[in-house]
């Protein structure tokens, strides 16, 4: 391949400067021209009903607008994660309600002309309620003899994955184990947000810093039964997602109230509120049986997982799908079984959350065998290496081939730069510190193509008249590097500078259809979109070139912003060229396409940890890390490099500290950020980060997802760490200091006896 | 009620409430809008600005105990042209994702290298311990951070 001029080099991200300066406008920090601002009202109670509703203070005060309460509810019902009507995922949730399944399910909401009198007044509201108790425990939900609170709605969704033989050779070494993660807050910065207002023409206008702009159409015009071409959703700047702007949240109660007042309203939530009222990453329990022959190869793995949506069906089905769809595309293993239940309690719903199950799976196989690895008396990685795919596998469970799956390579290049063969051995030592190092495999996948869900994009691409380039895509930037990284696979193809390509995001009206920033598929599928878009462009665009200046086009090459003739050695502008172009042919020099992936290779990442735990409080330092991961090929290094990091801090928080809890009546403890600890920069580990790039048919130049992928092996990794130093064998994320301590003494008084 | 302070270097009079948070009159008053709102209590850093030369977090303050004194928020770093050496930094290092949490942050690196010209890893963690940073696992901010105290020496030598 030619040398590249723009991929593989480390461009600056496209809004850097805005951001470094303060001066991008995030939804909240944009005028408010008059805009009625929204408080939501939610329950303080898990479960019960609403009996009395009496917003008479409220609504006397000054500068209120209206009160809404659950009789407004438009009464039919949604789910937050569906975007076409095939798609089965349970239509449970209601606008404002009187029968609150959780703390923080929304009741109704105050609309003033200042957040101040909003927030004031929906604190006057008075509600009285009929408690009953709540279901919190998502094993008991899983019992069949549990009522369930889910009127007419089932209470466990089953989904099984099995392939191979069920039976187990009577000599096979068996590791069984429950390990249990947990409920987490997806953290972003920014809390939720959002407006709308009706536009001329009768418009739903929706602006909301969200992932998937036509999802948040789809069930805004669903619900309200609004023709779909009259709701237009655009994506404003992103501070931080992670999943929890992936699936609709607050736009459905935020258009109710503009559509029943048509008043431009502005619903903002506070960091209470986004905790308690949006969504969540989905807790499990998981029982693995896990089989293995005396030198360590694999035989058979059953998974029984059980995943807690919350109060409310979301896309939690698809998260635990996905969690069992990962499980055959790891290691070779000749006979599996999973099964996933989806059962509901009496706490904020569950959904999308980076890596979409994959680190809830992955910290439930990757802890289970490091603990078969020590029954065996094996090395954890030359166990893992005994087992891992190899490129081209397929996917015995049926999904789509494992592509150029290069977690060999990562494992084996991994170890020598972590020195782990040396480390491995060193004694975790016998005093109050003890240091250990451990290792976990992941993989995770590049879209939906080969899931229920379609995938597809469209893209439109065109030359402007000084020869800049704009990409119509409804792409959604979250911080991530999306728009820069499509903008350099533009520049490369078209050959001009990165920053003379302007990538557009979301706006349901104006960009064409895309199923959102979501699955880990925008390197992959969104980028080769781009790609091929931006070759038939370049074609296009040469065409015309060589027909206004009566030349054969193979004469002509596109250098660095100039239309260049080999023979007569020319130079003209693209802009030039754009113009003639216009004036001689009638044209625009400008093309579409319509894109489908046809295939999802998995990507693939190794972690390694050494942590450092102090056995007489418990605490738990992480005291060197390196992260290994196989993508295709760096499109933008740093940018790639960052996502790493950010996705290890993430794991670092899943493995040692956050947690939401809720005490028995179903309230939560941990409703702001003074009770709900993520990693801050002295927690961070120093990261190390080795990159695998062998290329990966089907993504640009090679290129793989890497965005949740980076977040998946980290919690086990430091589990497994933690678990060989103290020699314990803890299954329950995260690892406080109240688990560590309870583990050793268990310990002690096992040796004892 | 109406207080005098200098925001920015520019001595201004502005009308408050006794209650009023010294984060919203500097966003919904001054519409300095680089300063955010993460948390409310003092825990994410998103709100900090100088006052009197030292970083508070805006969210936990009135605006009323800012009445004679001096604030400063990241709007009053940089230029129309010109990024100052800390933002700059940050760009060259790509310490942003989100954006969200970096004005914040940088006001905390600024206070920081005020007072600690030349930190050490260790010193630079601890002064943006109270920064949180969802996006970037902070190694990059605390290059950054390092970075920038190494050009803001070299320029004032
Ligand atoms: S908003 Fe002030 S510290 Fe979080
Ligand atoms: S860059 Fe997103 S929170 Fe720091």
């Amino acid at each position: 391949m030619a040398e590249l001029k723009y991929v593989g080099r480390d461009v600056q991200r496209n809004d850097i400067v805005e951001k470094a300066s303060g001066r991008i406008k995030y939804m909240g920090d944009r005028m408010q021209g008059g805009a009625a601002h929204a408080r939501l009202i939610l329950s303080p109670i898990a479960r019960g009903r609403v009996v009395s509703f009496d917003a008479s203070e409220a609504e006397r005060m000054p500068g209120v607008l209206r009160v809404f309460s659950p009789k407004d509810d438009p009464g039919k019902r949604f789910n937050s994660a569906l975007f076409l009507p095939d798609q089965t995922d349970l239509q449970d949730h209601p606008v404002f309600t009187d029968k609150p399944l959780f703390v923080g399910d929304i009741l109704g909401a105050v609309l003033a002309k200042d957040e101040e009198t909003a927030r004031a007044a929906a604190a006057a509201v008075k509600i009285g309620f009929e408690e009953e108790a709540p279901l919190l425990d998502m094993e008991q939900a899983a019992l069949p003899q549990t009522p369930s609170f889910r009127e007419g709605m089932p209470q466990v969704v089953e989904g099984k994955i099995a392939y191979g033989e069920e039976s187990l050779p009577g000599d096979a070494i068996i590791l069984e184990s429950v390990v249990r993660t947990q409920k987490i807050h997806h953290g972003a910065m920014e809390n939720h947000i959002c407006e709308a207002r009706m536009e001329y023409g009768g418009v739903l206008l929706v602006e909301t810093p969200c992932q998937m702009a036509f999802t948040v159409r789809y069930v805004l015009a669903d619900l309200f039964g609004i023709p779909f071409n009259k709701v237009r959703v655009v994506k404003t700047p992103v501070g931080g997602a992670f999943g929890g702007k992936q699936e609709v949240g607050i736009e459905p109660h935020c258009a109710l109230m503009a559509l029943k007042t048509g008043l431009p309203v502005r619903l903002a939530l506070d960091r209470t509120q986004t905790i308690l009222a949006t969504r969540t990453r989905a807790a499990s329990v998981g029982r693995i049986l896990i089989a293995a022959d005396r030198e360590g190869n694999l035989l058979r793995r059953e998974m029984d997982v059980i995943v807690d949506a919350g109060a409310y069906a979301t896309g939690t089905q698809r998260v635990m799908m996905a969690m069992g769809k990962k499980t055959s595309r790891l290691y070779r293993i000749p006979s599996q079984s999973f099964r996933g239940r989806t059962v509901f309690t009496n706490t904020t719903p569950a959904g999308a959350c980076r890596g979409y199950g994959s680190p809830q799976i992955h910290a439930i196989t990757e802890i289970a065998m490091d603990l078969l690895a020590r029954k065996l008396l094996l090395d954890p990685a030359e166990f893992r290496l005994k087992n891992l795919v190899h490129p081209w596998d397929t996917d015995p469970a049926g999904g789509p081939a494992l592509g150029n799956a290069r977690i060999r390579d990562c494992l084996v290049r991994g170890m020598e730069v972590f020195r782990w063969n040396e480390r491995r051995v060193i004694p975790s030592g016998t005093g109050r510190f003890r240091r250990g190092v451990g290792l976990a495999c992941c993989t995770h996948g590049n879209g939906y193509f080969g899931s229920p869900y379609p995938d597809f994009m469209s893209m439109a691409m065109r030359f402007c008249e000084d020869g800049t380039v704009l990409v119509n895509a409804g792409l959604q930037e979250l911080g991530n590097g999306t728009l820069t990284t499509i903008g350099q696979i533009v520049a490369e193809v078209l050959d001009l500078p990165p920053e003379r390509v302007e990538v557009s995001e979301s706006d349901t009206s104006t960009t064409p259809f895309d199923v959102g920033c979501v699955a880990s598929r925008v390197t992959y599928v969104c980028g080769s979109c781009a790609l091929e878009l931006a070759e038939k462009l370049k074609s296009r665009f040469l065409g015309q070139c060589a027909r206004v200046l009566a030349v054969d086009a193979h004469r002509l090459s596109l250098k660095n912003g100039n239309v260049v003739d080999s023979e007569e050695g020319g130079r003209r502008s693209y802009g030039g060229m754009v113009c003639r172009i216009a004036k001689e042919l009638r044209e625009e020099a400008g093309e579409y396409l319509h894109y489908k992936p046809e295939a999802n290779p998995a990507s693939y990442g190794v972690h390694f940890a050494e942590t450092l735990t102090d056995t007489l409080t418990g605490t738990v330092e992480v005291t060197d890390y390196l992260a290994v991961h196989d993508v295709g090929r760096a499109i933008n290094p740093r940018l790639l490099r960052g996502q790493i990091y950010g996705g290890v801090q993430m794991g670092v928080g899943m493995a040692l500290s956050e947690e939401l809890v809720y005490d028995s009546k179903g309230r939560p403890k941990s409703a702001s950020l003074s009770r709900y600890t993520m990693i801050n920069a002295p927690s961070m580990p120093k990261v190390g980060v080795l990159l695998v790039e062998e290329g990966e048919p089907g993504g640009p130049f090679g290129g793989k997802s890497i965005g949740e992928i980076c977040t998946v092996p980290v919690a086990p990794a430091i589990a497994n760490a933690v678990n060989a130093s103290l020699g314990t064998m803890m299954t329950e994320l995260p690892f406080t200091p109240e688990r560590i301590l309870a583990a050793l003494s268990a310990r002690r008084e096992t040796n004892a006896r | 009620m109406i207080i005098e302070l200098t925001v920015n270097g520019t001595l201004r009079s502005v009308e408050i409430t006794p209650s009023m948070r010294l984060l919203d009159m500097l966003r919904n008053v001054l519409g300095l809008t680089s300063v955010k709102e993460g948390c409310s209590e003092g825990e994410c850093g998103a709100c900090t600005v100088l006052l009197d030369g030292k970083a508070v977090t805006s969210c936990t303050v009135l605006a009323v105990q800012a009445r004679g004194r001096s604030v400063v928020t990241i709007e009053g770093l940089s230029s129309d042209e010109a990024l100052h050496p800390i933002q700059q930094a940050f760009v060259d290092h790509d310490a942003i994702q989100c954006g969200f949490c970096t004005p914040g942050m940088i006001m905390s690196a600024y206070a920081l290298l005020k007072h600690t010209p030349s930190p050490t890893r260790e010193e630079i963690q601890r002064g943006i311990e109270g920064n949180l940073c969802r996006c970037t696992g902070y190694l990059p901010i605390i290059d950054a951070i390092e970075d920038a105290a190494r050009r803001m020496r070299t320029h004032e030598s």
